[in-house]
């Protein structure tokens, strides 16, 4: 049996990772934009304790991975979690012959298109919409840098999703030691979404501005602006007494707090250019200005780990600006759509 | 001269000063191949390759402005990591400040510009990822885009990473002695060069 799904098309955003591009993919062949879909969400979640080493972290505590990332959607998603890789092979190629593209969870050790190949281990997300039994291939798409559109080797990918993604050198970093364990995940998508007009998207920011200005309690599960300043304040205080761990931990956190930042500046500038509402498009470079605190953030955590303590004093630099940043941002959102 | 007039001024007499980096660098981010070292321009020891760059230590033009290419060799560190490093410029008139640059992610952030009377004014610093297959964010220059990128076990030519060629405006040009960089080290600065439009006003 040969099965080769249309519709299959590369979208990437500069500031994401393989879980947006991946659920664009599936959101673009079920005929959806991405952006519309993956952009309109922005907030900040964080549960101390469930940190997953895998590229395609979200945090989604009670709701599926989808919905957690587009949260003004009717969407889903599901994962499967096979008990082996020859039973994880046969769902998946069940469900991409019943006419439906699927995610897979992959170590780019075992994928010759990666750079990553045969040198390190990561936890990674592709797309498989295709397969030949006869020449024993399936067909893949990854529009992560190098992007790649092709046929691999069935045993290859089978290698790739029983990963145990060990960790072997000093670049096995931050998405490492997770076994792939050959899940996968399948989305799910109203036919029709919301229409995307001056309405929608007052209600959308409003109600991110709303979720960012809850309280969250103060322990446990960090949420909105507060829990934002705790985790950031964490961060800090970690660094001043040397721990080690903060590299990891805030790299891997800031990597969704980075990309839905990015993602929804650029959804606001489009609904301002597409409504003709010009104070959105000036909202939206600051909700960028913030993403671009991440970035440093990143960078800088993920740079502390010989010594920790002196990162300290920049991180809290750091975290004064992205706050002070993040507010103004959402003044002029609040302005801005109270104002039209 | 009258009201808004400006100086006149002849043909060539733009102005640039080279920026010596030599004493702030802190990151190998080019080497040879096969490596000699141990670089890490990102946090994943990824470098540019060297062969694919202009020769180290010599003088570039890159889209008219004269830039000193890192004296590179994998070893000694070739880029400034931005830690909130202060520079001292050559006194004088600064309408620019050039730069080659590249960031881990795009970014951007606050310079600080210092004059010779103890004042100082923060311009915008924007500088876009390097990662291959992303364009330019900001408006740069690209400066130069390699053929490949190296890894610590291989070299991958699907991988063409950028450095990019971004400006600062100075809008009070008179009596520049410094600048520092922000202490953001997702950025990364290769060359510097100050530059004055004005900086010869003509006779007449």
């Amino acid at each position: 049996m040969r099965v080769t799904l249309d519709n299959i098309a590369h979208w990437r955003h500069d500031l994401t990772g393989c879980l947006h591009v991946t659920m664009a993919v599936l959101l673009g062949f079920l005929g959806h934009d991405p952006l519309e879909i993956l952009g309109a969400g922005w907030g900040f979640e964080y549960h101390p304790g469930e940190l997953r080493r895998e590229e395609y972290y979200f945090p989604c505590r009670g709701r599926s991975l989808l919905s957690a990332l587009a949260p003004h959607h009717p969407v889903s998603s599901t994962w499967y979690l096979p008990p082996d890789a020859g039973t994880g092979w046969q769902q998946v190629r069940s469900v991409v012959a019943a006419g439906r593209p699927v995610a897979v969870a992959a170590d780019n050790y075992e994928l010759p298109f990666r750079p990553a190949y045969q040198d390190v281990h990561t936890n990674h997300l592709i797309t498989v919409f295709g397969f030949d039994d006869e020449r024993g291939d399936v067909l893949v798409t990854d529009p992560v840098p190098p992007r790649f559109t092709g046929a691999i080797p069935i045993d290859v990918l089978m290698a790739a999703r029983d990963s145990t993604n060990r960790i072997d050198g000093d670049r096995d970093l931050f998405f490492t030691g997770n076994p792939i364990a050959n899940r996968w995940l399948t989305i799910d998508a109203a036919p029709v979404m919301p229409v995307f007009d001056r309405d929608f998207v007052r209600n959308v920011v409003l109600r991110n501005i709303a979720e960012f200005r809850r309280p969250d309690g103060g322990s446990g599960m960090c949420h909105g602006l507060d829990g934002q300043r705790r985790f950031l304040a964490a961060m800090t205080d970690r660094l001043a007494a040397g721990d080690d761990t903060v590299a990891d931990e805030g790299f891997v956190v800031a990597g969704p707090a980075l990309a839905v930042a990015g993602l929804h500046a650029d959804w606001l500038a489009m609904a301002g250019r597409r409504l003709d509402w010009p104070r959105l498009v000036e909202a939206a470079r600051w909700v960028d200005r913030v993403a671009h605190h991440w970035s440093a953030f990143r960078i800088t955590v993920a740079t502390s780990r010989t010594d920790p303590a002196a990162s300290a004093a920049p991180l809290l630099a750091r975290a004064r600006a992205l706050a002070a940043d993040h507010e103004r941002a959402l003044t002029l959102l609040c302005s801005a759509v109270e104002t039209s | 001269m009258g009201n808004g007039e400006r100086p006149r001024l002849a043909a060539g007499d733009l102005a640039y000063r080279i920026v010596d980096l030599t004493a702030h660098t802190n990151c190998v981010g080019i080497e040879p191949s096969p490596r000699p070292g141990r670089g890490a321009f990102n946090i994943w020891y990824n470098t540019f390759p060297l062969e694919d760059l202009p020769p180290a230590g010599s003088t570039v033009d890159v889209g008219g402005v004269p830039f000193r290419m890192p004296a590179a060799d994998g070893v000694r560190s070739d880029n400034v990591r931005c830690r909130g490093q202060r520079m001292d410029l050559a006194a004088g008139r600064v309408d620019w400040l050039y730069l080659l640059a590249a960031a881990e992610r795009r970014t951007e952030d606050v310079v600080t510009v210092h004059y010779a009377d103890g004042t100082s004014h923060a311009q915008w610093l924007r500088v876009s990822d390097f990662w291959p297959q992303t364009p330019a964010r900001f408006g740069e220059l690209l400066a130069f885009r390699t053929t490949s990128m190296l890894y610590p076990n291989h070299v991958d030519h699907r991988m063409a990473p950028a450095i990019w060629r971004q400006r600062v405006p100075v809008p009070e040009p008179d009596g520049v002695v410094a600048m520092t960089l922000p202490d953001n080290p997702a950025i990364h600065v290769f060359a510097l060069t100050a530059g004055a439009d004005e900086a010869v006003p003509a006779c007449g």
